[in-house]
């Protein structure tokens, strides 16, 4: 079995994110509470509940090295959870925002984590010693409508944002305060706070659901509502590629090695993309429906059914992927960026499956993981 | 099934599947809300272009996307008064059992005879598949059905016609 | 029942319950009832002067008035005869059977006080049926209020009766319906050529009725009949007028059976619709149920 699949009811997963050794898991089901989950055997037990949120969660990450959890909500606030005495204890972060906070993510040191908000900014939180608390610096300029997406550069100064004004962007957070002066990347060499470094936009466009480095920080891709893939390579002086597909559009999207990203979205299945000479091709999809063997079903569902929906066809109701609903986030599980052998999706459909991708080249003829 | 009304189902089913990816989406304008954007209008950037479809001059479809919300209007064939009249009443029906429905908008857009407003919350709690089917098999029916009501209204109408004439 | 029945039968259960309970020797209760009739008419059965042995019917119309002028007491005079009282207040005619001197023909009689309407009603058509059958055009036309609002007008000519109905349709959609309606009627006589000719005239008052006070608006119908000596000579007279005087309401009855059935049919279908969407909700799974004994399982 190439995949691992847990289910956990109807609602949908808003968010999650995994501890460093992947035994614990947090969550959110749709609403303003975090789920902590401990795995046991096979299946995942809830052990917490992370209650501080006064509106829905929006985005969880769980710090590997510190351990931290940091959530944000539509609340607008922020909270860094640390374990204490066996307990998750919760702490305000002021982030200085006054609409709906929609993504965070730690940076790879973890002394940094970035927020973004309806706002049109993107607040950056460091821990400031002598106060004993986390305090926020904005980036505005010129970002024109939601902050959808984030995702962190491996030199711990650069970030990515995808927005809803159609644009991915490339920020520096330096912050003399509390870190050296970064050396120059490929993607430029003055990086004072809130710089732009880069800005793409694919033409058209449409609203950038996701954004993702590279493992080693050169290339950054990301999808858009326009159902399209472009990634940009600094390297190579901002060469772009793009695809489009007749797909719908994705929702989340990672690099899994140096040349392969996954998306996933509303088709509901993960899709491998592979860079080759500087230009993105579609590789496969990663779910191969099995042929579903035909339940049977007991009188009582046969008339329940009648009554409820007017007919007992149900083979139309599930589609063949494993996942029935939009798929809304993909994160790397066993791996890092750079080799990435397992990952996870959580979806609207309540699943969080876990995707043995060196498992699913084997089995899959023509998958090549460049 | 006719040979125009297919390719225009088709139409509509392609363009709801792609419209029919919405998310869950805060205000930008207001703080703390959450309104289908499609709705309120207030974010240029957040609302797709509108697409309508035509099968002919009477019959056509309105669909217009938002980041986390969707709009369909329906404009249901209406041949003659009677058509006219059906469609009023059966569409007032069904308005008026709008919470009922969840997905229907309880005032049609304008010029339309009937809306759908489908949100990120319908589609997290609905798989939007689904909503695309109910949809189309929707408006296959309601033009059935309101040439079927037109039909008996015509035959009760001649039966006693004919019925009291006969007396003569 | 496609054709309204003329007589109310109400009136004729009560008073066939009553003779007969008289018939087999039972002790006469008191009666008093009130029963309304298409038209805004209303009968009153009661006991007269309080004496249990006398079933007194009466009736009110509200355009008796109308009718009285076109002969409605002689008509009634010859039709019920002894049966005839002084008519009780409030209402316009009065008639009593007295239940110790039942006739032998009761059944006819209850019949013809079920017809108390009807008669009513017929005085003004067979008025203007004898001017035609005598050839004698001219005369004035009657105007009969038989509702608010809603009036009849009949008219002689030599060679034919024209009557005229004006109809209100309250509700807009009734009209449309009401025209696909009189398009069968038009329609239908092609087929009964022994039919009268029925014309239908919206908002505006058909020519006959041109420089009167016949009513415009939207939401008015006109039905124009025109009767033939075929249908008014004292052969076909009756039943003409049984026809006639009902057509009004026989209209009215059958589109709001249609309404109805159009009701009917939507909310079957809403209820239909709903289900298709219902195919759209994920089933719960594995939902634990507790017993009223406190057990939990699993529905499968």
């Amino acid at each position: 079995m190439a995949t691992e699949k847990h289910d956990f009811g109807t609602t949908s997963i808003t968010c999650h994110s995994f501890s460093a050794d992947r035994n614990q898991l947090a969550m959110s089901q749709n609403d303003n509470e975090v789920k902590i989950f401990k795995k046991q055997g096979m299946k995942f037990q809830e052990t917490g509940t992370l209650t501080e949120h006064g509106q829905r969660v929006t985005g969880i990450d769980w710090a590997p090295k510190s351990n931290r959890i940091v959530t944000c909500g539509a609340d607008r606030n922020a909270y860094v959870w640390t374990v204490q005495g066996g307990k998750w204890e919760p702490l305000l972060v002021i982030l200085r925002i006054n609409r709906a906070a929609t993504c965070v993510k730690w940076s790879p040191q973890e002394n940094k984590f970035a927020v973004g908000s309806g706002a049109r900014i993107i607040s950056i939180c460091y821990f400031e010693d002598q106060n004993n608390w986390w305090v926020s610096k904005h980036i505005k300029k010129p970002i024109r409508s939601t902050v959808t997406c984030l995702d962190w550069h491996p030199n711990n100064v650069l970030i990515a944002a995808g927005s809803t004004d159609f644009k991915a962007r490339i920020f520096s957070t330096y912050i003399k305060d509390i870190e050296e002066k970064p050396s120059s990347t490929v993607w430029g060499n003055k990086m004072t706070f809130q710089s732009l470094m880069a800005e793409f936009s694919n033409g058209a466009g449409g609203w950038v659901h996701a954004v993702s480095f590279s493992p080693g920080g050169d290339k950054l891709a990301w999808v858009g509502h326009d159902s399209s893939i472009s990634i940009a390579d600094a390297a190579n002086g901002n060469r772009l590629s793009v695809v489009k597909g007749n797909f719908l559009p994705f929702v989340d999207i990672t690099f899994v090695t140096e040349n392969s990203l996954v998306a996933v979205g509303y088709d509901c299945c993960p899709k491998l993309f592979s860079l080759k000479a500087g230009e993105l091709h579609f590789v496969n999809d990663l779910d191969i429906p099995d042929e579903k063997e035909q339940m049977t079903k007991s009188a009582m569902m046969r008339f329940k059914d009648l009554d409820r929906k007017a007919t007992t066809d149900d083979t139309t109701v599930d589609l063949r992927t494993q996942h029935q609903n939009t798929i809304t986030q993909v994160s790397i599980y066993a791996g890092d960026k750079s080799n990435c052998s397992k990952f996870s999706t959580t979806g609207v459909d309540g699943n969080l499956i876990i995707w043995d991708l060196k498992g699913l080249e084997r089995s899959m003829a023509g998958l090549k993981i460049v | 099934m006719s040979a125009t009304l297919k390719p225009y189902l088709n139409a509509i089913r392609a363009t709801l599947q792609a419209t029919m990816c919405l998310q869950n989406f805060d205000s930008q304008l207001v703080e703390r809300h959450n309104k289908p954007e499609v709705e309120v209008k207030g974010s240029k950037e957040l609302l797709l272009t509108p697409v309508t479809i035509s099968r002919n001059e009477k019959e056509k479809v309105l669909i217009e996307g938002s980041v986390n919300s969707l709009r369909i209007s329906i404009a249901v064939k209406q041949a003659d008064e009677i058509e006219k009249i059906l469609c009023h009443k059966f569409m007032r029906f069904m308005m008026m059992r709008a919470e009922n429905f969840v997905v229907l908008r309880r005032k049609p857009v304008e010029t339309y005879d009937i809306s759908f407003l489908i949100t990120n919350f319908h589609t997290e709690q609905m798989y939007k598949h689904k909503l695309v089917d109910f949809i189309i098999h929707f408006m296959e029916e309601i033009d059935k059905e309101i040439s079927e009501m037109k039909l008996a209204v015509n035959s009760r109408a001649r039966l006693s016609a004919e019925e009291f004439l006969k007396r003569f | 029942m496609i054709l309204l029945e003329i007589n109310n039968r109400i009136v004729e259960e009560a008073l066939t319950l009553k003779i007969k309970n008289a018939k087999e020797g039972a002790k006469p209760d008191s009666i008093d009832i009130t029963v309304a009739d298409f038209d805004g008419v209303l009968f009153h059965i009661s006991n007269q002067n309080g004496e249990k042995t006398k079933v007194m019917v009466s009736i009110s119309l509200k355009f008796f008035k109308d009718l009285q002028e076109h002969g409605a007491d002689e008509l009634l005079k010859r039709e019920y005869g002894s049966l005839l009282v002084p008519t009780e207040d409030g209402y316009n005619a009065s008639v009593v059977v007295d239940l110790e001197n039942i006739p032998s023909n009761w059944e006819e009689t209850v019949k013809k006080i079920g017809l108390l309407k009807r008669n009513c009603f017929a005085s003004v058509f067979e008025k203007y049926f004898e001017f035609q059958a005598k050839g004698e055009g001219g005369h004035k036309r009657a105007v009969i209020h038989y509702r608010d609002d809603e009036t009849m007008y009949v008219d002689a000519q030599k060679d034919r009766v024209t009557v005229i109905f004006s109809t209100i349709f309250k509700d807009d959609d009734d009209i449309i319906i009401g025209k696909v309606f009189m398009q069968e009627f038009k329609e239908g006589r092609r087929k009964y050529q022994q039919a009268p000719q029925v014309l239908f005239s919206h908002k505006d008052p058909p020519q006959e009725l041109q420089n009167t006070d016949a009513r415009v608006g939207d939401n008015i119908g006109y039905i124009t009949f025109v009767l033939f000596p075929r249908h008014t000579s004292a052969g076909a007279r009756d039943n003409t007028i049984n026809l006639i005087h009902t057509l009004r309401d026989y209209l009215h009855y059958h589109i709001k059976c249609s309404k109805a059935y159009i009701h009917s049919r939507m909310r079957a279908k809403t209820s239909d619709f709903l289900k298709v969407l219902n195919r759209a909700r994920p089933e719960q799974k594995d939902k634990e149920k507790k017993t009223i004994t406190g057990k939990t399982f699993r529905q499968t």
